[in-house]
């Protein structure tokens, strides 16, 4: 693969890939912090 | 009345909403659009589609089925007297839509099976236009009804109304949260496999390598915004019915993000797993990847069995991987596509919901059964074309303008979601909505009209082109006309 091609697709998976993990990860968090909530 | 559904969980409503803005198009439309579009540079047309149209309307969509708690011609009342219209327009479309959908997983569903030593022989295009599906010479050559298309049809809407029967939290729900890992492990095995046989590279390089000159073509950022406008299952009442069974405290811009990046990550790994493969193919062939490259059903039923006859080992199990990706991935669109059209009846006519699937599943089967005919494809095709580019785009321009023009909502609607949401929707979301939404997506239908005028569709006959595309919209507009005036004579809505 060309250094342009990797380069495309290294935008297109921290973009896309890295954007849903973090806001996954968000989603998560504010689970987990909603659950101690109602616990205590 | 029956108390109204509600989704058991959270994740079970972000699944459901992911489940059903991936479907076919993720999967066989997305990878040629990116080739044809200046390869990787539509990346940058992409993202900003995403960013600037495809979420801030996704969000709104949540805003007012979370708002209102209501289906969409209900929601659209509330939001404004005389715009229940919309609503119906909306579910008419996604009706339209559904009708033509189970046809084509029929065919996935068909195509799983016959994966298992490679029924379709070597001549795969022979063999599903003319021994599959028996394909008509003429445009109006109906022939009879196909019995290899019309099986699988029935067995793919006995599962969907037997799910649609069970609700939305014991159905959809669990369909959803049962078949999406699915997907998702079939997708990374395929993309894995494609991208680890001979040629995969070139392949790839036809994908990636950018041609930052095409960028200077407006038709790609056309592209770019229409691609993610039906991607992500947009203006036709889905996401606004789906975030409806939300309880009151969710997390609404979050959960957007989640659905859209989603289905923007799950295609962007099919492009890869497709093209690799793709690569592949032509290697194989010894010809270059642009001659095999294809899009939508020339690529599935065609192109991909040639994929899968040159597979070294274990081409039934790869088969299987393709087409029931292509199956699972549908269905769950199609299982969302009808909940509008259920939710919508239900609440007009003040069914049970077991009544409102019975009508809503029942009529929209009779109606597919033209798709089952020798002449199928072609109503199909033309059947998708003017729902899709007229139907869906209609819908959305009416949706925006009605909320940033004639209702003014935005304002109300954004602190709505402020008030449940950990990220913050600011000013930006309002820009996007109020300007650049309505003028590209007016600026896309003209365009369409504009090729639509200048020559017919596929070269199909105009005769065809009225009975199953202007009238098909014809039946839309006036439908939605009828069900508006219908309550205010007789419902109870």
């Amino acid at each position: 693969m060309s250094v342009s091609a990797w380069i495309m697709f290294l935008i297109g998976a921290i973009g896309l890939w890295g954007g849903l993990a973090y806001f996954l990860w968000h989603h998560i968090k504010s689970e987990k912090r909603l659950k101690q909530e109602n616990q205590s | 009345m029956e108390q109204r559904d509600r989704w058991a969980s959270k994740a079970g409503f972000i699944l459901a909403a992911i489940g059903s803005a991936i479907g076919l198009g993720n999967i066989w439309r997305y990878p040629y659009v990116v080739y044809e579009n200046g390869g990787g540079a539509f990346l940058i047309p992409y993202f900003i589609a995403l960013l600037t149209a495809g979420i801030p309307i996704l969000l709104m969509e949540y805003v007012i089925g979370h708002k209102y708690k209501a289906s969409a011609p209900v929601g659209f009342r509330k939001i404004h007297r005389g715009a229940e219209w919309i609503g119906w327009w909306q579910v008419i479309v996604a009706f339209f839509v559904v009708t033509y959908y189970m046809a084509i997983l029929g065919w996935a569903l068909s195509y799983t099976y016959y994966s298992f030593g490679t029924k379709w022989g070597e001549n795969t295009e022979a063999f599903f236009f003319n021994h599959y599906l028996s394909l008509s010479e003429d445009f109006w050559g109906f022939g009879s009804i196909q019995w290899k298309v019309l099986i699988p049809f029935l067995i793919v809407w006995a599962v969907t109304y037997w799910i649609m029967q069970r609700g939305v939290s014991r159905g959809i729900e669990v369909a959803n949260k049962i078949l999406m890992p699915i997907l998702i492990g079939m997708l990374l095995i395929m993309t894995i496999r494609g991208v680890t046989l001979p040629g995969a590279a070139q392949g790839l390089n036809v994908l990636l390598t950018p041609d930052f000159a095409a960028l200077a073509d407006p038709k790609v950022w056309v592209q770019a915004y229409g691609h993610v406008f039906f991607s992500l299952s947009i203006a036709f009442a889905i996401m606004l019915t789906y975030s409806s069974y939300l309880p009151e405290k969710t997390d609404l811009t979050n959960s957007g993000l989640i659905a859209g990046l989603a289905n923007s990550g799950f295609e962007f790994m099919a492009a890869i797993g497709v093209f690799a493969t793709l690569g592949f193919l032509a290697a194989a062939q010894g010809i270059a990847v642009d001659e095999v490259a294809t899009a939508g059903v020339g690529l599935a039923f065609v192109v991909y069995p040639q994929v899968i006859n040159a597979f070294p080992f274990w081409n039934s199990l790869f088969g299987v991987l393709f087409f029931g990706s292509l199956l699972f991935s549908g269905f769950t669109s199609a299982i969302s596509i009808l909940e509008p059209v259920v939710a919508g009846v239900r609440e007009k006519f003040n069914l049970s919901r077991k009544s409102a699937v019975n009508w809503v599943c029942g009529f929209a089967f009779l109606v597919g059964l033209v798709y089952t005919t020798s002449g199928g494809l072609r109503y199909l095709d033309v059947v998708d074309h003017f729902t899709n580019q007229y139907g869906i785009v209609l819908g959305g321009v009416f949706e925006v303008i009605l909320i940033a023009w004639v209702a003014k909502k935005l304002d109300e609607f954004r602190e709505h979601a402020n008030g449940i949401s950990y990220v913050r929707l600011g000013s930006w979301w309002d820009i996007c909505l109020r300007w650049i939404t309505p003028v590209l997506l007016s600026g896309m239908l003209l365009m369409t009209l504009l090729d639509e005028f200048s020559q017919p569709y596929e070269g199909y006959p105009h005769s065809g082109l009225i009975a199953f595309g202007w009238c098909v919209l014809g039946i839309i507009m006036v439908g939605a006309l009828y069900f508006t005036k219908f309550r205010q004579e007789r419902g109870n809505a």
